[in-house]
């Protein structure tokens, strides 16, 4: 009889066998998890750092809805309006429903603190979240008040006592608190019980059929036309109306997607060094895949065995990691509660990161399977049941793909700058990844070709790189991706941190502060409204006297005053545009930062430390009604109309190195020649202080203190990074990254080759020459990891500022410090090299623990 | 009409200087229910003669036929068909797979061949029962002695009505008590006419097969059919008390 031709059956055994096959991957894994201990960890901490980061962004910041309950929209009206109650009750016939929360501020007695009295009801249509019962109850009559726990605390309150204040005593009944911002202290009584509000709050939601466009509720409190320089804000008879944040969900960069795009990157490394890890395994079981075999098993269940050990393995490890994530947010989730004062619920888990980042861990570790379950299948069953290894599969590809894949890259980044489309530049970057995939081992077999005069243990070394480049090139890639990843952040900062038009970084040195006439202007079209005072003016002096004795308190000789005009810069072109405040460059202002006076060139319009801002075509100083005048879109003709009455075009520029760099401090100036040539007003916007040293909190406290008590306000230094931390931070996880991969697979390759090494000490090989093998191994991979990282960065960051996206000029890319690329380059490859030595102290493990008795 | 059939067989290892012919011209046949011992020394090219004979292997040159189909026109997938519904094997080191109880071992190539869970069980457990392994059917490879870890490896090469058994050394682990019970057991196995191909080194154990292949540096030299019937000779009371298939 032909049973090989019985049609009843499937070729592979169907459910039957594919069941069993599963089962024996997974009896396999229960037995063996140690030797993947490896994988399991990094899919774990990946997993577990996933969602413990997206919980915590999701959860740090405030409600989307803080102060607004579940209302769209609020407005504050001041208890000293006289129009308070009309106002009121206008808004109430206009928005029905509304919900009024009336606030009383009271001082603590014998306190300098304050707490509002606050009239509102438990129940209301919007106001509910903002309100929870801690214990007790909440009041029901006049005589009745609820205290938040930390007004109870400093009352020395709890419930059942009297609550004098005003004159009237109230029973306290209960503890309550606003879920949405723990700050928040106050007495809570019926509504109707706030005799004389310093505050109302009403809450509404515009009716349907009725939109906030401008003329059905009111007048825009901006002109529509400058809504893309100022953010849009409302108006009702007078009263400002603020709308709820959104939030970040909606949005496409909201933090759980930040956090499973990071993942994935994450997965992409872990999953190529896995490859690494499953192959080792499924060597060592090598003998057992051949059993199988033998016993008429398909190649299709051979590499079912390998897969699941895959799934498995990522199933396992993304569990652990969710557990652990999971215990380590209950534990942390009261320190998050604490210190973003606002209630955070136990199951505010982003479950989709939760779902998301499983998904991942296992389709990462199928993948990295499937590529040892294919070459296992390449081998012949004798050769398994001897537990030969296939010969390593000599890759003979062509750099043509690899290099047509790098320049796509190049172009399709290019291109999505200039149609500045996220879509397209993700899909320039995935080219990117493949290509140095692709190239990975082209660089190995280019590798051990260089080292056929080399030493005993390079020549070994490279060699075998070059021999099981199938394996070590999933490793290169893995280096050169960390570094790929290192070297775009540090080339973005550095052109985005170069830009002289759109300036970032921090705003002031750490021993430098800005007192401001009315806060810091947000825009300069706000210069002229209201943000400064005129110069000479008797109100000017006042404030001038107040910011030097701030100043004195300081420990500062004088405050050097800052001068305004209504006057600006701007870029007449797309993109990227001006951006900060122009002072006056008097001589005082000039003189403390050491310049004299005579440095300023007698033609210069304007100075400035902004590297290449005078090397700028298209600016123009517009000023006059012109400053106020941009009607028409950006970006076409008619929004740059330079007419000579109030814009000057390209005024002359001229670099002065010793001024502030940051954005807040004087950077920009225009000359006192330019002010007179045009006719300017200037007014006084502040003050700026330069201290021998840091400022220390008591004292900006006691600064802000001062300032407030004459309607002024303090700047400090805030906390964004400079260009150079971020690149040194980004360099830091390059080397980190790379370092991290190669310790974990360096092992994993040399096991490939452990035979190898077992000759060699036959032969009398010492231990000193492992360790060069080794060190030689980690080191070769380590530098062209770095080589291969960062040129594809460069071809990324380069095709992205070409588009010109960011407004700066590709040279801009040479401003990433040489010395951080030289540590990648040669640092990284060397510590490596010495890593791989200390750690190649130990024996190999012997090949074959094989899965067969 | 024979079972196995090799027709001048060649098997080559390498190429140029490094080249090594195990097999050179092997003519070989067995008939259902035969039983054949190989015999040489080692490098002989006993276990490549094996393993071509099960599919395991493609010879160089020549004609391999199990039950009549060609070998060298079946795919790898119709291979392991054939390997799963006909073929069985001995190794030497029994290679039972680890993580697999006794029962499930026996019954994997039922399960790789389709059929259900249950039903494989309660073959591999008839197949148990029979070695008298029953009450071993739920432990692990390495919770079995030698012999018993052998007779499982047994139990696995015959199940589901296998008709050819290829064991390379299946007595080499064992002591001679057990390796005897062994041999009866694949004698067993060949009266129910199942073709045995059976490589050994211990012309004793060769004496109990019908036919005796010697091979040298891959050339069949002798073939003899052993004079003594083994069962006559030997004393059934000197082994375990194994039953037979």
């Amino acid at each position: 009889m032909n049973t090989v031709n019985q049609p009843s059956l499937a070729n592979d055994g169907g459910i039957p066998a594919r069941r069993a096959m599963i089962r024996w991957a997974w009896r396999l894994f229960k037995r063996e998890w140690h030797q993947q201990l490896l994988i399991l960890g990094l899919i774990t901490v990946a997993v577990t750092a996933t969602i413990i980061g997206a919980a915590v962004a999701r959860n740090a910041p405030p409600p989307a809805n803080s102060g607004f309950g579940s209302a769209r929209y609020s407005a504050t009206i001041e208890g000293s309006d006289p129009r308070f109650q009309s106002e009121v009750a206008s808004f109430s016939k206009q928005f029905k429903p509304v919900e009024v929360i009336e606030n009383q501020i009271l001082r603590i007695p014998g306190s300098t603190m304050t707490f509002e009295l606050r009239s509102q009801s438990p129940h209301g249509i919007f106001s509910k979240p903002m309100l929870t019962l801690v214990s007790g109850r909440y009041p029901l009559t006049g005589g009745e008040v609820a205290l938040t726990p930390d007004l109870a605390r400093n009352l020395d309150l709890k419930v059942g006592d009297a609550f004098r204040v005003g004159g009237a005593s109230r029973k306290v009944v209960g503890i309550v608190e606003n879920p949405q911002s723990l700050l928040d202290q106050f007495a809570l009584v019926t509504p109707g019980q706030v005799e004389a509000a310093t505050t109302a709050t009403i809450l509404f939601d515009i009716p349907k059929g009725m939109s906030l466009a401008a003329g059905n509720i009111g007048k825009p409190a901006v002109s529509a036309s400058r809504t893309f320089l100022i953010p849009r804000s409302l108006t009702f008879d007078g009263v400002a109306i603020q709308s709820a944040s959104k939030g970040s969900a909606g949005a496409f960069a909201n933090p759980e997607t930040i956090s499973v795009a990071g993942l994935a990157l994450g997965m992409l490394l872990i999953a190529l060094v896995a490859v690494g890890g499953f192959t080792v395994v499924a060597q060592r079981r090598m003998r057992a895949f051949g059993v199988l075999e033998s016993l008429g098993a398909s190649d299709k269940n051979v590499k079912l065995v390998v897969k699941a050990d895959g799934v498995i393995v990522g199933v396992v490890g993304s569990l652990v990691g969710v557990v652990i994530a999971l215990a380590g947010w209950l534990a942390y989730r009261p320190v998050l509660e604490s210190s973003s004062h606002h209630l955070i619920s136990v199951l505010a888990v982003p479950w989709t990161v939760v779902v998301a980042s499983m998904l991942l861990a296992t389709v990462a570790a199928y993948l990295a399977a499937s590529q040892p379950a294919r070459s296992l299948t390449r081998a012949s069953v004798a050769a398994s049941l001897s537990a030969r290894p296939a010969p390593p599969r000599q890759l003979h590809r062509s750099a043509i793909p690899a290099i047509a894949l790098l320049a796509s890259a190049f172009v399709i980044v290019w291109y999505s700058g200039k149609q500045d489309s996220p879509g397209l530049l993700i899909i320039g970057l995935i080219f990117l990844v493949a290509a140095v995939v692709l190239l990975s081992p082209l660089f190995l077999a280019a590798l051990g070709r260089s080292g056929r005069r080399a030493p005993l243990a390079l020549r070994l070394a490279f060699r075998d790189l070059a021999r099981y480049r199938a394996r070590s090139g999933s490793v290169l890639a893995a280096v050169s991706l960390g570094i790929l990843i290192s070297v775009i952040i540090s080339g973005v900062a550095a052109v985005r941190y170069s830009n002289p038009l759109d300036y970032v970084g921090p705003n002031l040195a750490p021993d430098q502060l800005v007192l401001h006439v009315s806060g810091p202007p947000a825009s300069a079209v706000k210069l002229g409204e209201g943000a400064g005072v005129p110069t000479g003016s008797g109100r000017a002096k006042s404030l001038g006297a107040s910011a030097n004795s701030i100043a004195k308190a300081l420990g500062i000789n004088s405050a050097v005053e800052l001068d305004s005009v209504d006057a600006n810069l701007r870029h007449a072109a797309q993109g990227r545009n001006w951006m900060g405040t122009i002072y006056v460059a008097t001589p005082q202002l000039l003189g403390e930062f050491g310049i004299n006076s005579s440095e300023v060139s007698p033609n210069a319009d304007i100075v400035t430390m902004r590297p290449g801002l005078s090397g700028e075509s298209k600016m123009q100083l517009i000023y006059g009604s012109n400053l106020y005048g941009v009607v028409a879109p950006p970006g076409s003709s008619q929004a740059y109309s330079c007419p000579t009455s109030d814009c000057l075009s390209n005024p002359v520029i001229q670099q002065i190195k010793g001024l502030p760099s940051g954005t807040s401090a004087p950077n920009t100036a225009i000359t006192e020649t330019a002010v007179k040539k045009l006719g300017l007003t200037t007014f006084v916007s502040g003050w700026f202080m330069q201290a021998s040293k840091p400022f220390s909190n008591a004292q900006m406290t006691a600064a802000q203190q001062a300032a407030a008590a004459v309607g002024m306000v303090v700047e400090t230094q805030n906390t964004l990074p400079t260009s150079s931390t971020i690149i040194s931070w980004a360099t830091a996880f390059g080397i980190a990254l790379a370092i991290a991969i190669l310790v974990m697979s360096v092992g994993l390759l040399r096991s490939e080759t452990a035979a190898d090494l077992r000759t060699l000490a036959a032969t009398g090989a010492t231990s000193f020459t492992r360790r060069n093998i080794t060190a030689a191994t980690a080191g070769a991979l380590g530098f062209l990891g770095a080589i291969l990282g960062t040129a594809a960065g460069y071809v990324g960051v380069m095709g992205w500022f070409m588009s010109g996206v960011q407004g700066g000029g590709l040279s801009a890319v040479t401003n990433v410090p040489i010395e951080n690329l030289a540590i990648v380059i040669v640092g990284m490859p060397l510590l490596a090299a010495l890593l791989g030595w200390l750690l190649a102290g130990r024996t190999q493990p012997s090949m074959a623990r094989q899965a067969i008795e | 009409m024979s079972f196995v059939e090799l027709r001048n067989v060649y098997k080559s290892y390498g190429d140029g200087a490094a080249k090594v012919d195990a097999l050179r011209g092997i003519e070989l046949s067995v008939e259902p229910g035969g039983f054949v011992a190989v015999m040489g020394p080692s490098g002989s090219g006993k276990s490549t003669l094996l393993m071509i004979a099960g599919s395991l292997e493609e010879p160089t040159e020549g004609d391999v036929r199990i039950d009549g189909l060609r070998l060298s026109g079946l795919s790898r997938n119709q291979k392991a068909r054939l390997r799963r519904r006909t073929i069985g094997y001995v190794f030497q080191d029994f290679n039972l797979l680890a993580g697999l109880t006794a029962v499930e071992n026996v019954c994997l190539p039922l399960e790789l061949d389709g059929i259900a869970a249950r039903k494989a069980r309660a073959i591999g457990m008839a197949a148990l029962e029979e070695l008298g392994l029953a009450d071993r059917s739920n432990r692990y490879p390495d919770q079995l002695s030698g012999g018993e870890r052998q007779r499982v490896a047994i139990a696995r090469a015959v199940v589901g009505e296998r008709r050819l058994l290829l064991a390379d050394e299946p007595s080499g682990a064992l002591d001679s008590v057990n390796g005897e019970a062994v041999m009866r057991m694949i004698l067993s196995a060949c009266k129910t006419g199942v073709a045995a191909v059976v490589v050994t080194h211990d012309a004793h154990l060769a004496s109990w097969a019908d036919r005796v292949v010697f091979l040298r540096d891959g050339r069949v030299v002798d073939q003899t059919n052993p004079p003594p019937s083994p069962e006559s000779i030997l004393q059934p009371s000197t082994g375990p008390n194994e039953p037979s298939l």
